[in-house]
């Protein structure tokens, strides 16, 4: 409506309504309840699903986690904010936090600079396109069991690929897995190698949006290679770098299959990540409520990072 | 407006799309209040079966399942397997807890105290058991003893499968160090059995013995506590309560394991599958494992024998542990199903001799003292192990595959690595168990 009211304004035309002549009566009332009918039609499979499946758990969730609930079924009662109370107090929610973040940070900065390079190389025109895609894209659509294996593989301290490389070259062998200095390291080298294709393409398909002639033009006026990177191609790409930045802080803190597959958490509790955490406190540690305080806590602390990365876009629009 | 054709009638777009949406809404109403009919064909009952048993014995069983199956025409047993450790013991307790569990499920003995006191399985019933001809007298006292939880019998033993070692007869000859029997010598301290893998190095040029550890909690553990136990030491984990332990025998145990990773006894690191690897190619002379092996290592065509680990400390032990069979709680008890599973585990029990061919030794006591298990070798070396088994500390959170394993394995790797002293490896473990009994027990 307002949008309507806007457009007379600023065109000047007169009233649309008297202008045309009436029309014959509709029925309105009828038409309305039969198409609103047809409307909750359509979104009801999707609103039962949205019920069932993403509100319902999480207010149950909510529940669960003020409770001393566990696998067992024993001890439902309510006791308040103590899982709380226990988890902040918790050395090893802590730490398996912390891991969290730290493979957020070591993640994400090579995820988004490596994907950026490779997409840029390909821009400039290589040869043979399509093998470059898929080789850059196609170690994304593995399972991650499948890629956890060929790097547990490569990893193996005695009979790896990659230590026998190393010890060729005369580099002592490294514990990849079992070092607790290099395993967190090791597990984003396999994510690097499995998830960059993605960001690549997103990088990829909006390089081809900056216009030819942006290009020509400063070629004109004696820009290099790199200037043009620097002035034309890194600033167009802001808003796909936001959102891929986003993206991947988002995809790096839920890490668990690789971890699990590669190092179970260790060694010595080193690249446990927090899901982990959650998953041995709930359901091999029974202890239901505790886990659901856990994921909480979490929680908010994504909706927190959130929040700031939305504050500092927005701010870097306005 | 576009028209479609429908069954011979003309249906407007709209018309088509609102009964498109319309009976979508009715699929997923009716897909949420379940409409699965309980209808039930006519035959054999089916009986639910759940285990972790994916290797060689899993071929074992799933002969074992075939002969009951064929001996029963009346019950189909229908086994579901399940990857070992936490995605087992996580899915048969959310299964157990949510009333909808197999009718029978193998469970490790180790891991029924903190299954029993929740009320996630059921007892036996001795009286219905003995109808079918298992008794207590069957089983090894120590095994029998291991069943009972709150004096009644919550799981029933298939077998023990201790932790021992495989030898390589060749190069043990070669080394010098059998008896005359054609077995390994007796040692009886650790500063023997070092210099009697040295000798096996010699042979080998590379290690004396193969023991994969890395990124393994069980692996530790096994090894540490038949060498904890071997002290005559016990652990005591009572809720509430910091953890009973001989906190000597803990550290001179693991000390001793890690001065036995020094790239000439045994390799400084390596996982469980390049410890069988090596000893299968004849890169060392012996090999700790799990029983379960020996059909692997026999298929490598080794000449190996086998025998429980030597007593460095004094005291014989083993660190081991059972399949037991376990009656999952049912929401609602089908008599006639559970009647059948009696009948099967007593037949699965009664030849448990293709089980015994798998490494295990049978619970079984008229099997093992059968002639055929007799003639098993190198089964019957270890077959004295029976007597000597230590079970884990019973604790809602110990056992096989446990998350008390991976703690310690988090506190100890570093230790048998020679990056940590055993002290602070071991009084780590100790805190973290310690945090562990702080806590409330769900259970």
């Amino acid at each position: 409506m307002s949008s309507s009211l806007a457009s007379r304004r600023s065109t000047g035309q007169p009233d649309i309504a008297t202008a045309t002549p009436p029309q014959p009566p509709r029925r309105p009332s009828q038409s309305r309840t039969r198409s609103n009918l047809s409307g909750w039609g359509f979104a009801t499979p999707f609103l039962v699903f949205f019920l069932v499946f993403l509100v319902w758990p999480i207010l149950y969730g909510i529940y669960m986690s003020l409770t001393g609930k566990s696998l067992t079924g024993a001890n439902d009662s309510l006791i308040g904010f103590a899982n709380y109370a226990e988890a902040l107090a918790d050395a090893d929610m802590w730490r398996s936090l912390g891991n969290t973040l730290y493979f957020t940070v070591i993640s994400t900065v090579p995820l988004v600079l490596v994907a950026l390079v490779m997409a840029a190389l390909l821009n400039v025109g290589l040869p043979a396109q399509w093998l470059w895609r898929l080789s850059y894209f196609a170690p994304y659509l593995l399972a991650s069991t499948v890629v956890s294996l060929f790097f547990t593989w490569m990893y193996n301290p005695q009979l790896g690929l990659i230590n026998d490389s190393l010890s060729k070259l005369g580099i002592p062998k490294v514990a990849w897995l079992n070092d607790p200095n290099v395993a967190m390291w090791a597990i984003v080298i396999a994510t690097l190698w499995w998830t960059v294709g993605f960001n690549f393409l997103l990088y990829m398909a909006a390089m081809q949006t900056i216009p030819a002639q942006h290009y020509e033009a400063a070629s004109l006026d004696g820009a290099g290679a790199w200037r043009q990177f620097f002035s034309i191609t890194l600033p167009q790409l802001t808003p796909t770098t936001v959102m891929i930045v986003l993206l991947q802080i988002l995809a790096s803190m839920k890490i668990f299959d690789q971890v699990y597959q590669m190092t179970a958490g260790g060694p010595g509790g080193s690249t446990r990540p927090v899901v982990q955490y959650i998953f041995e406190t709930g359901f091999t540690g029974y202890r239901l409520g505790y886990s659901a305080a856990i994921s909480y806590i979490f929680f908010g602390l994504i909706v927190l990072i959130s929040v700031m990365q939305f504050a500092v876009t927005r701010r870097r629009r306005a | 407006m576009k028209q479609f054709e429908f069954f011979g009638k003309q249906v407007s777009r709209r018309q088509l799309l609102t009964g498109t949406a319309a009976l979508g809404s009715v699929l997923v109403a009716g897909g949420l209040t379940g409409c699965g009919g309980n209808a039930q064909a006519s035959g054999p009952r089916d009986i639910g079966f759940w285990h972790l048993l994916s290797g060689g014995d899993g071929i074992k069983m799933q002969a074992m399942i075939n002969r009951a199956n064929q001996a029963n025409p009346g019950v189909k047993v229908q086994p579901t397997v399940l990857a070992w450790g936490p995605p087992y013991y996580t899915k048969l307790a959310m299964a157990s807890a949510g009333g909808r569990p197999p009718e029978v499920a193998i469970m490790h003995a180790s891991r029924v105290p903190g299954y029993a006191p929740g009320g996630l399985i059921d007892p036996w019933d001795l009286d219905l058991l003995a109808e079918h001809g298992v008794t207590g007298d069957n089983f090894a006292p120590r095994i029998w003893e291991k069943s009972q939880q709150n004096g009644k019998l919550f799981s029933i033993a298939l077998d023990s499968h201790p932790f021992v070692m495989f030898y390589n007869t060749d190069i043990a000859g070669k080394a010098g160090v059998l008896g005359s029997n054609g077995q390994l010598q007796e040692v009886t301290s650790p500063q023997e059995f070092m210099a009697m893998a040295r000798e096996m190095q010699k042979v080998t040029q590379a290690h004396g013995l193969s023991f994969g550890y890395l990124g393994s909690g069980s692996q530790m553990w096994r090894l540490f506590y038949t060498l904890y136990k071997q002290h005559g030491a016990d652990i005591e984990l009572i809720p509430g309560q910091p953890m009973k332990v001989d906190r000597d025998a803990a550290i001179e145990s693991l000390e001793f394991m890690a001065s036995l990773f020094d790239d000439t006894i045994a390799a400084k690191a390596g996982d469980i599958s390049t410890g069988i690897a090596e000893f299968a190619r004849g890169g060392s002379g012996m090999l700790f494992s799990g029983v379960w092996e020996l059909p692997t290592l026999k298929k490598a065509g080794l000449p190996v024998d086998a025998a429980t680990l030597p007593t460095l400390y004094g005291t014989p032990a083993a660190y081991a542990d059972s399949h037991s069979f376990v009656l999952p709680r049912q929401l609602n008890v089908d008599e006639a199903k559970r009647r059948d599973v009696y009948k099967f585990v007593s037949d699965v029990l009664k030849g448990s001799i293709s089980w015994a061919e798998a490494g295990h030794i049978p619970a079984y006591q008229p099997v093992v003292q059968s002639h055929a298990y007799r003639d098993l070798t190198p089964q019957i070396h270890y077959a004295n192990a029976a007597d000597i088994i230590a079970y884990d500390p019973e604790a809602w959170f110990s056992g096989s595959g446990s998350d008390w394993q991976t703690y310690f394995a988090e506190n100890v790797q570093n230790v048998l690595l020679g990056r940590d002293k055993a002290a602070a490896g071991w009084d780590a473990f100790e805190r973290r168990t310690n945090t562990l009994l702080s806590r409330p027990n769900p259970v």
